[in-house]
């Protein structure tokens, strides 16, 4: 018997694999990043639906949400907000910038200057703003989806580890199959921004199964399983370094808020694994390699290096 | 176009460094060995290997190398003049192996050089055998190793220190292997002999003596021989150490002459007999140390008439052999007429003022030889000076030195005695060997080295035989009472042509040092590289009768030590094995039976759904095993509910599985 809760996130990923394609297993880690109360970046060429995805998780969610389009000419006030002077009333009245919203998509995000996003993530980390002297408070819930380019491209200023780590999860959208691919062209771009998509749930019920996500019980085998993937990376010579303590927490609270999705009040290792490169990806970095493009090949030997079934 | 696959060929940044590493500690114990120019080939090689290594220089043209071989081998002809000597031939490696450095490019030349470097390490122990270089040596194994691990390493992993620690680790279980082979390999003698450094001259005693012989062996403070006793050794005014007895006198030269009596002169013990080891050092000469005087000969040795000990052969390697020694003695019963003439002649015309003198000196005394003696020693203790530095004689060697120069060493007394007591017709001879020696406290032994040359008289006393007299007490009493060492430490020309080290380690705590490290290096000797003789009795003793699977025994004792070990680390390593675990294990090995094998990243329930598409008979088995297995890790639920549950299923299952 699926709670209530459960059942209206199903809904609203089973809304969402309906705009894109084919991608239901990165649309329920997305979801499962905002069920965790953590923020997204996604990475993919452009043209993949990063901005769709992020259209439609505000949309199913209830969330109001703004863009930002960040560019290399863009400045902290462009996001942040700025006090402007008002003669009327002789005194300076802040403008709140795009970020005062539940839901940020922050598109390219490595398209501008470090200066500018270090003030977004601040904000994302503090869930709070100060300007002028004066501390404002972000919207609650507040969620963050930021999408960039593979740092390979021209012209791009890659978020440092530090960075990198702000966000809970990291996913690639990838190629849509074949068949998805052809469904998508006989189908047409209908879906346009535009489009109204009716939301499924409120912030007040989302709040509800974060807290919820939480619940769910992880027993000392599978604290154990979590301890020796990240041990793992920090010991092996393939790895330049390796996962921080928060980057074990999160993977404990991703693998909890996919037990839940799944209606399951106890976490199991096949959650951890689903997780794993989401949220391992982007905090580890192979020992050769100085671009970090390999975390993928990276994560599969951590995968298989453990044994899942050890005991001790 | 030839297919090349350069990384899999590649040596990495950090094994060239291994490598040049080994190449510097294996050349490095052979530096006084060889010649100055290839040092300089050396240096110049590892130098411009190092350039080449951090990018400034590029590998030389193959011109330049062909260029670089002819030199050295015309530079190799040339020095060492065709001949095929043992310090050629390592010449030659060297040169090879430095050279060879110009040119790594590939794994194959990486290994060349390190094979050669290893073969080069062996040829280390021709020239030294000490303790030292023996554990440097070990060192330097090691290295080779590192080097040889870091070439195949992976060439873009730069890690310096992971092949130098897989050295040690691969390197440490082969020392038992090793310490049962020296104990147990026999030892075959060398199918060919190749002479060793034949050039290098050798200081020591040699057959004659002249004024000055003996005061330059002050000069250097190499090693004689050493004796270990049983416990306390003879004072020091007794350890007199017999070498050769010179009775034949031409005016300045005193040699052996041959002795008219052709059988060993009789000893006649008078206390009590010493007995001790003499583990003597190379000398290239045919006779051996004993103190005065022995009972009979060692083994492939003879007694000479004078009774001094002569081999069968020259002493070219370090040789050991025990004597026993009658410290009070009466030496000789009776002297032929054949014999006094012989023991008494000497050049009519030579030292003609000696030889008045002594007359004018016997008659003072009334003929009694005893009073000459005691007069001639007053003499010395006179107005003589006893001098590492005398001055050079001419022809009447001791007219000079009685009259004029009234300077000289031990040999100039001797010498002169011996001549004024056979001016008056009196039968006397020299004898030259060592006397005195340091006592190393600690392991029971005497060091005599090279400084502790002496000379001393022998007179013939009517009834007394010959009795030994030591001019230099006369002069000089505390040379005698005292060690050489300390006696001369300080003068002028004392160990001047020996290293400084060896100069100012000779008081305080180096003092203590060099003594500990010379009984160290002295166990060295006679336990480790003296081990070929002792091998059989030592054997014998241990093992009783040596049969075929006694040795084989022994031989795969180390292999058991290491292989224990292993086992023993890995056990510890376990922890012990539940129930649960031991179902799981049997259920598993059931499955790879047929075919199924669970990956490590594979929970029971993902394998179940694996299998379950190729095997859904073992699937449908699995399935309530892998839910069981679930709730019981991972629910919130108590595990002990589930365990029994699951070890009943999993029982099950396993009659199920064939």
């Amino acid at each position: 018997m699926a709670d209530v809760r459960v059942k209206q996130i199903r809904q609203a990923c089973e809304r969402l694999d309906q705009i894109i394609l084919g991608k239901s297993q990165q649309i329920r880690l997305a979801v499962t990043c905002l069920l965790s109360s953590g923020h997204l970046l996604i990475e993919d060429l452009p043209g993949m639906g990063k901005t769709t995805l992020a259209h439609g998780l505000a949309s199913v969610f209830g969330l109001n949400d703004s863009r930002i389009q960040f560019t290399s000419d863009m400045l902290p006030a462009d996001i942040l907000g700025v006090s402007i002077f008002d003669q009327e009333n002789g005194r300076f009245v802040f403008h709140p910038g795009p970020i005062f919203t539940q839901l940020l998509l922050a598109d390219e995000i490595n398209r501008t200057t470090p200066k500018t996003q270090s003030a977004l993530l601040e904000a994302m980390e503090e869930g709070q703003v100060t300007q002028d002297g004066e501390t404002r408070y972000l919207p609650q819930p507040f969620f963050v989806i930021a999408t960039q380019n593979p740092l390979t491209q021209f012209g791009t200023f890659p978020l440092p580890e530090s960075q990198l780590d702000r966000f809970l999860m990291r996913i690639n959208l990838g190629y849509p199959s074949a068949e998805a691919e052809r469904a998508l062209l006989k189908r047409g771009d209908q879906y346009s921004r535009r489009d109204p998509i009716d939301a499924v749930i409120s912030s007040a019920e989302l709040a509800e199964a974060q807290k919820a996500c939480q619940t769910v019980h992880a027993s000392a085998d599978l604290i154990d399983y979590v301890q020796r993937l990240v041990q793992y990376t920090r010991e092996a010579d393939s790895f330049s370094y390796g996962v921080s303590p928060r980057g074990a927490l999160a993977l404990l609270r991703c693998a909890k808020s996919w037990a839940w999705l799944d209606d399951r009040q106890h976490v199991v290792p096949e959650d951890v694994q689903h997780v794993l490169e989401a949220v391992v990806g982007h905090r580890i970095r192979a020992a050769e390699d100085m671009a970090g493009h390999t975390s993928s090949r990276l994560v599969n030997e951590l995968l298989t290096s453990v044994d899942v079934m050890a005991t001790g | 176009m030839k297919a090349q696959s350069p990384a899999v060929d590649n040596i990495s940044r950090a094994a060239v460094l291994w490598q040049l590493i080994a190449c510097i500690a294996v050349v490095l114990p052979l530096v006084s060995w060889l010649p100055a120019w290839v040092l300089v080939l050396g240096v110049a090689c590892i130098g411009a290997r190092l350039m080449i290594h951090s990018g400034r220089w590029s590998f030389p043209h193959w011109s330049i190398r062909l260029l670089l071989i002819l030199a050295v081998g015309v530079g190799l002809l040339m020095t060492f003049n065709r001949d095929a000597s043992l310090n050629a031939m390592v010449a030659l490696l060297t040169v090879g192996l430095v050279l060879k450095l110009l040119e790594i490019y590939r794994r194959r030349d990486a290994l060349v050089l390190l094979y050669v470097a290893l073969f080069l390490a062996t040829s280390v122990f021709l020239f030294e055998q000490g303790i030292l270089v023996a554990v440097y040596m070990f060192f330097v194994v090691v290295l080779i190793v590192s080097a040889l691990i870091s070439v195949w390493q992976d060439p873009l992993r730069e890690e310096m220190w992971r092949p130098f620690k897989l050295a040690w680790r691969m390197t440490l279980p082969a020392v038992p292997f090793m310490l049962v082979l020296f104990f147990v390999f026999p030892r075959i003698g060398p199918l060919w002999s190749v002479e060793l450094d034949q050039s290098s001259a050798r200081t020591g005693l040699s057959e004659s003596m002249s004024p000055g012989d003996i005061s330059r062996l002050t000069r250097s403070d190499e090693l004689a021989f050493r004796a270990v006793f049983n416990d306390q050794p003879p004072a020091p005014s007794e350890r007199y150490w017999r070498a050769l007895v010179l009775s034949a006198f031409d005016g300045r030269e005193w040699r052996p002459g041959s002795p008219p009596n052709t059988e060993v002169e009789s000893l006649q013990a008078l206390g009590g007999l010493i007995e001790y080891e003499v583990v003597q050092e190379r000398s290239d000469q045919r006779w051996l140390f004993a103190l005065d005087l022995p009972t009979e000969a060692p083994s492939r040795a003879n007694l000479t008439p004078t009774r001094t000990l002569l081999a069968s052969a020259e002493v070219s390697q370090r040789i050991q052999y025990t004597l026993t020694s009658a410290m009070h003695y009466q030496l000789g019963g009776a002297l032929s007429d054949a014999e006094r003439e012989f023991f008494s002649q000497m050049p009519s015309q030579s030292n003609p003022r000696s030889q008045a003198m002594a007359r004018e000196w016997f008659d003072e005394v009334n003929q009694d030889v005893e009073q000459l003696i005691q007069r001639i020693f007053r003499h010395f203790n006179e107005t003589f000076v006893y001098t590492l530095e005398p001055q050079s004689l001419g022809r009447h060697s001791m007219d000079e030195f009685l009259f004029d120069t009234q300077q000289g060493f031990c040999e100039h007394y001797a010498s002169a005695t011996a001549v004024m007591l056979r001016s008056v017709g009196v039968p006397a001879r020299i004898v030259t060997g060592y006397q005195g020696g340091e006592w190393n406290a600690s392991q029971n032994y005497l060091t005599l080295r090279q400084y502790d040359a002496h000379a001393w008289v022998e007179v013939w006393l009517e009834g007394q035989g010959w009795v030994r007299i030591d001019p230099t007490t006369a002069v000089a009493p505390e040379r005698i009472e005292m060690s050489a060492d300390q006696f001369f430490s300080g003068q002028d020309g004392f160990l001047a042509d020996s290293p400084l080290t060896s100069r100012i380690s000779r008081q305080g705590w180096l003092l203590q040092a060099r003594m500990h490290y010379d009984s160290i290096n002295f166990a060295w000797q006679r336990w480790v590289l003296n081990y070929h003789h002792q091998q059989q009795d030592v054997l014998q003793d241990w093992l009783g009768e040596l049969t075929a699977w006694k040795m084989i025994l022994v031989l795969l004792l180390p292999t058991g030590l290491v292989l224990g070990l292993l086992y023993w680390r890995l056990v510890r390593q376990q922890k012990p094995i539940s129930p649960i675990e031991k179902r799981l294990k049997k259920l598993f090995e059931k499955l790879a039976r047929q075919g199924l094998y669970r990956q490590p990243d594979e929970t029971l329930t993902r394998f179940n759904r694996r299998i379950a598409t190729t095997h859904p008979e073992y699937a449908e088995i699995l399935a309530p095993i892998a839910q069981l297995y679930e709730n019981m890790r991972y629910s919130s639920l108590d595990s002990e509910h589930y365990r029994e549950d699951f070890c009943r299923e999993i029982d099950k299952a396993l009659t199920k599985i064939p």
